[in-house]
């Protein structure tokens, strides 16, 4: 990383800007973390805990026993496997349909190629909300409400447009002159996509997988609205049910809270062995670090 | 060169047909009916658009959809804003622990929405486990109505969505802090201009394109937020809450007014491509600029 030294020569005043920073690094760190650490806290309380009056930022003593309960006792096990089954089809079948489509409009020039690209974004740019009242009475008399494939099918359109635009910008960064050599050589259009783009753009495939796979974790509306079987449900739905009911109260609260960490460690997790490469991605390379 | 790109574009453009053109076109047919959710015969017409304008509810959702998403966008530049520049600044004053001041606001944007309303929901909480209340409660005499109360629920609802979003705004603009030149820092400097002058002549003017892309961004996903909402507040308390995809939710699910719900879900589809057409002139705006 390239050192632009501060010009203004008074080190006083430099360090009491480097103070100023971190003191608002403090503040925004605390903030941002304040409300994670928290759920993580009330989730090792005990049931009893939760009731005792003032109420304490640690729990009395670290105990696992809710997170046992809740992955022995109730249904979110199915709840996890339910999430990363629906995420591992959507973001494989969404990758396999979207690369063909990211390599013509990269590399072949056709009528309205420019115009069908931005009618991408529109897509993209339209709440899911909105498609899917129709696609649930479709489903009804299809049979395909309460199925993981009828699921499946609407995660990959959804994030098909998003997933194109981002490998058109990988594929853009590989010469051109690579696949023409190819060509001459006697390969037909997909062997060079497959033999020659896809291999190189591997940093794009990853890209695309990662934001899928965040993407597809959090899904809401759609499962939301097509899925009402319980053993069906992924964790990002599941974990509502983990809400206090009428009947038990306040009771169930250090379980909501055990849920939620199990429904967002998987992303946190993932996004924090790979943030470097994220943070690139999302950035177009500008920042690095 | 021109080439049939039919094979490649058919797999991908048979999904966005068959699951996402297809029904766009249905919803905004059904919007001209009087359809139930449960079935049965309907009629054509305009009804269910008489009614959407002249239903307060609906309204009432339209203007609250507007002050979630306004309020969520004003305060994500803000900080967003704010945080981009002091990493920046940090990184080239060569500060360390950047990345973990990174990587901790970064973490919010992962979480999945539902999560992040169950999270702010526990927090806030005015019963015995809400630990925030307890200690305002300490410091000021009396806890905070943060989701009970009609006027401090959506307000609540928006720090919680700019807690989860702010992160977003902040890369992208950082991004845009690293296209600016450095001669155009170094010229400014030898005209003697302070950091203020820096930041208004030098910094704003160049990130302007990115302001506005990123606003209108973040203007649509503030319009599109549902998951957050029902975790936190349901729409609550007293509907105070109930954003327009919530209304459209309520109107199809609970009422069983497939026509009348298909009509707000219009009216969302139109605010999402009005955005959509600001944001394509942007882009345009942007190239040519370039």
């Amino acid at each position: 990383m390239e050192q632009t030294q501060n010009h203004v020569g008074n080190p006083r005043l430099r360090l009491l800007g480097n103070i100023g920073l971190y003191l608002g690094f403090a503040v925004a760190v605390t903030i941002a973390l304040f409300p994670i650490i928290m759920v993580v806290m009330l989730s090792m309380k005990s049931r009893t805990e939760v009731f005792t009056w003032p109420p304490t930022f640690l729990p009395q003593s670290f105990n696992l026993s809710t997170y046992i309960y809740v992955l022995t006792e109730t249904t979110i096990g199915r709840m996890l496997w339910n999430s990363v089954f629906l995420t591992t089809f959507s973001v494989l079948g969404c990758i396999l349909v979207s690369a063909p489509a990211a390599y013509a409009f990269s590399r072949l020039r056709f009528r309205f190629d420019k115009q069908l690209l931005l009618l991408l974004l529109v897509y993209q740019m339209i709440s899911s909300m909105v498609i899917a009242i129709p696609l649930y009475r479709y489903y009804e008399q299809l049979n395909l409400l309460d199925s993981h494939l009828g699921v499946i099918l609407i995660y990959i359109t959804v994030e098909i447009p998003f997933t194109v635009w981002l490998l058109k910008g990988f594929f853009d960064s590989i010469p051109a002159s690579l696949d023409e050599a190819a060509r001459i050589d006697g390969a037909s259009r997909l062997q060079v996509l497959r033999l020659v783009i896809l291999p190189l753009a591997m940093p794009g495939l990853a890209a695309a997988l990662i934001f899928n796979v965040i993407s597809s974790w959090s899904q809401f509306i759609i499962p939301f609205i097509l899925l009402q079987r319980s053993e069906l449900l992924p964790i990002s739905i599941g974990v509502l049910n983990f809400a206090p009911g009428q009947t038990e109260g306040e009771v169930t609260i250090p379980y909501l809270a055990a849920a939620s960490v199990i429904a967002m460690l998987p992303a946190v997790t993932m996004f924090i062995i790979l943030q470097r490469f994220i943070v690139q991605a999302l950035t177009g390379g500008a920042v690095k670090g | 060169m021109q080439e049939a790109p039919l094979f490649w574009l058919l797999p991908a453009g048979l999904f966005l047909l068959v699951f996402y053109t297809w029904p766009l076109l249905d919803v905004i047919r059904l919007s001209f009916t009087n359809a139930s959710l449960i079935g049965g015969d309907y009629e054509y017409g305009f009804d269910s658009y008489r009614r959407l304008f002249r239903d307060p509810a609906t309204m009432r959702s339209l203007q609250i959809t507007l002050i979630f998403a306004g309020g969520s966008v004003l305060l994500k530049l803000t900080l967003g804003m704010l945080l981009a520049l002091a990493i920046d600044a940090g990184v080239k004053r060569g500060l360390k622990g950047m990345v973990v001041v990174r990587t901790s606001i970064l973490a919010a944007w992962v979480i999945p929405g539902v999560i992040v309303g169950v999270l702010w929901k526990l927090l806030l909480s005015t019963s015995s486990h809400g630990l925030l209340n307890y200690w305002i409660s300490e410091a000021f005499g009396t806890s905070v109505p943060f989701l009970t109360d009609t006027r401090l629920a959506l307000l609540t609802a928006i720090l919680a969505n700019v807690w989860r979003g702010v992160a977003f705004t902040m890369i992208i603009l950082y991004a845009g802090l690293q296209k600016i030149p450095a001669e155009l820092y170094e010229a400014a400097r030898i005209d003697g201009a302070n950091a203020w002058a820096r930041f208004r002549y030098v910094t704003l003017p160049q990130l302007v394109p990115v302001v506005f892309v990123s606003l209108v961004l973040m203007t649509i996903s503030g319009v599109n937020t549902f998951d957050l909402i029902v975790a936190l507040t349901e729409g609550g308390p007293a509907r105070a809450t109930e954003v327009i995809g919530l209304s459209v939710y309520q109107q199809v699910f609970k009422f069983m007014n497939l026509g009348r719900g298909a009509a707000v879900a219009v009216l969302l589809l139109a605010i999402n491509l009005l955005m959509t057409l600001v944001y394509l002139w942007l882009l345009r705006v942007n190239r040519q600029a370039d």
